[in-house]
């Protein structure tokens, strides 16, 4: 539900970075979403081709880049990859369950492709 | 041509949420945002907490809901300032919407501000409002297995109170399960039982408050 407000919030920086660049008509945006996080890229889809309409990114290709999550494991100091399914888990080296994510969290718009 | 961005898509949330925490820590005012299902028991939560650290702590609510302000007169009729903000559909409090709270309120002679967030397990725990403690509530009848189906809110919060005990008689609710859900998502979690029902739990609650939140 709350991907309206996000969608909205990325085409308004995709307007400004526009802008700045001196204009032109986006082709592609780059989406960064961690897989901890709880945005659905349908939805952003689905918002993006109304709000979109109209401005210089109408049209426009969104592209999502998954990024897996990492953790950081505080008994061992090594690092390893839970993946999407697995939730609650203990490091596959040591069995220790104090571990930090370091990335999965990431919301973020990486590039804009514009075209004259 | 590409223009690299590298922009964080909730940027207007986080700095409105960085200015809500300095406003707050220069007046030294705690902020706790409460993040929980629908009738998990949220305000009934800030009703005991109110009634249990009055005496010593001055507070103050906000009250997140997409419509009405049942919650909100809940509150102001125990004589506690009580911020209504209705969404209108949003699903969530934003940093924004917080801040226009806060001009509200007496802030400099306020020790906590309790934000009830919108009943919703999932979206909240996405936007940080600028708060100093997080805590989530699960009711009994909601089921064991929530951490396992809704992880994100679990892993962000300081404390997760376990609500309307005394319903445990009539609900499957594994208690063990669900702390050992808990431990693993969120080792440092204060975990709490309480039950606004019976009042059992509730000195603890407050206790935690007072001691880890303001
Ligand atoms: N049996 C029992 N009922 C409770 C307990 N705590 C709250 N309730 C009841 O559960 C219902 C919902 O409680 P609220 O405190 O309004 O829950 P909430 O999370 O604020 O609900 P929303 O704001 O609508 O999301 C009310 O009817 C309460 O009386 C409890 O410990 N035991
Ligand atoms: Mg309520
Ligand atoms: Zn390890």
């Amino acid at each position: 539900m709350h991907e309206y407000a996000v969608t909205e919030s990325i085409l308004e920086i995709v307007k400004a970075e526009v802008r700045q660049a001196g204009g032109g008509r986006v082709s592609m945006i780059t989406v960064v979403i961690g897989e901890l996080t709880s945005f659905a890229s349908e939805s952003i889809e689905f918002y993006f081709e109304t709000l979109a309409r109209g401005t210089v990114a109408e049209g426009a290709w969104l592209e999502f880049r998954p990024l897996e999550a990492i953790a950081s494991c505080g008994g061992c100091g090594g690092s390893f990859t839970p993946g999407p399914r697995h939730v609650l888990l203990v490091c596959p080296d040591c069995g220790s369950a104090a571990y930090d994510f370091v990335q999965g969290k990431e919301f973020y718009i990486e590039s804009i492709e514009v075209s004259a | 041509m590409k223009i690299e961005v590298k922009k964080n898509v909730l940027q207007n949330n986080d700095l409105a949420a960085a200015r809500n925490r300095s406003r707050l820590a220069g007046k030294r005012t705690a902020m706790l945002n409460l993040m929980a299902a629908p009738g998990a028991g949220k305000t009934s939560a800030i009703i005991k907490a109110i009634e249990g650290t009055r005496d010593s702590r001055a507070l103050a609510v906000i009250e997140g809901d997409i419509t009405s302000e049942v919650d909100s007169l809940a509150i102001e009729a125990l004589g506690i300032p009580a911020i209504q903000i209705n969404t209108g559909g949003s699903c969530h409090l934003t940093a924004s919407m917080i801040g226009a709270a806060l001009d509200h309120l007496d802030l400099d002679n306020l020790d906590l501000i309790i934000v009830e967030n919108v009943g919703n397990l999932v979206c909240p725990a996405e936007f940080d409002l600028g708060e100093s403690a997080r805590v989530t509530i699960s009711s009994v009848a909601e089921g064991h297995d929530k951490p396992l189906k809704y992880p994100l809110v679990f892993r962000e919060v300081d404390a997760v109170v376990i609500n309307k005990t005394d319903l445990m008689p009539y609900c499957d609710f594994d208690l063990a399960f669900f702390r050992d859900a808990v431990e693993r998502l969120n080792p440092d979690a204060h975990v709490l039982r309480m039950s606004c029902r019976d009042g059992s739990g509730s000195e603890e609650w407050c206790r935690w408050l007072m001691n880890s939140v303001v």
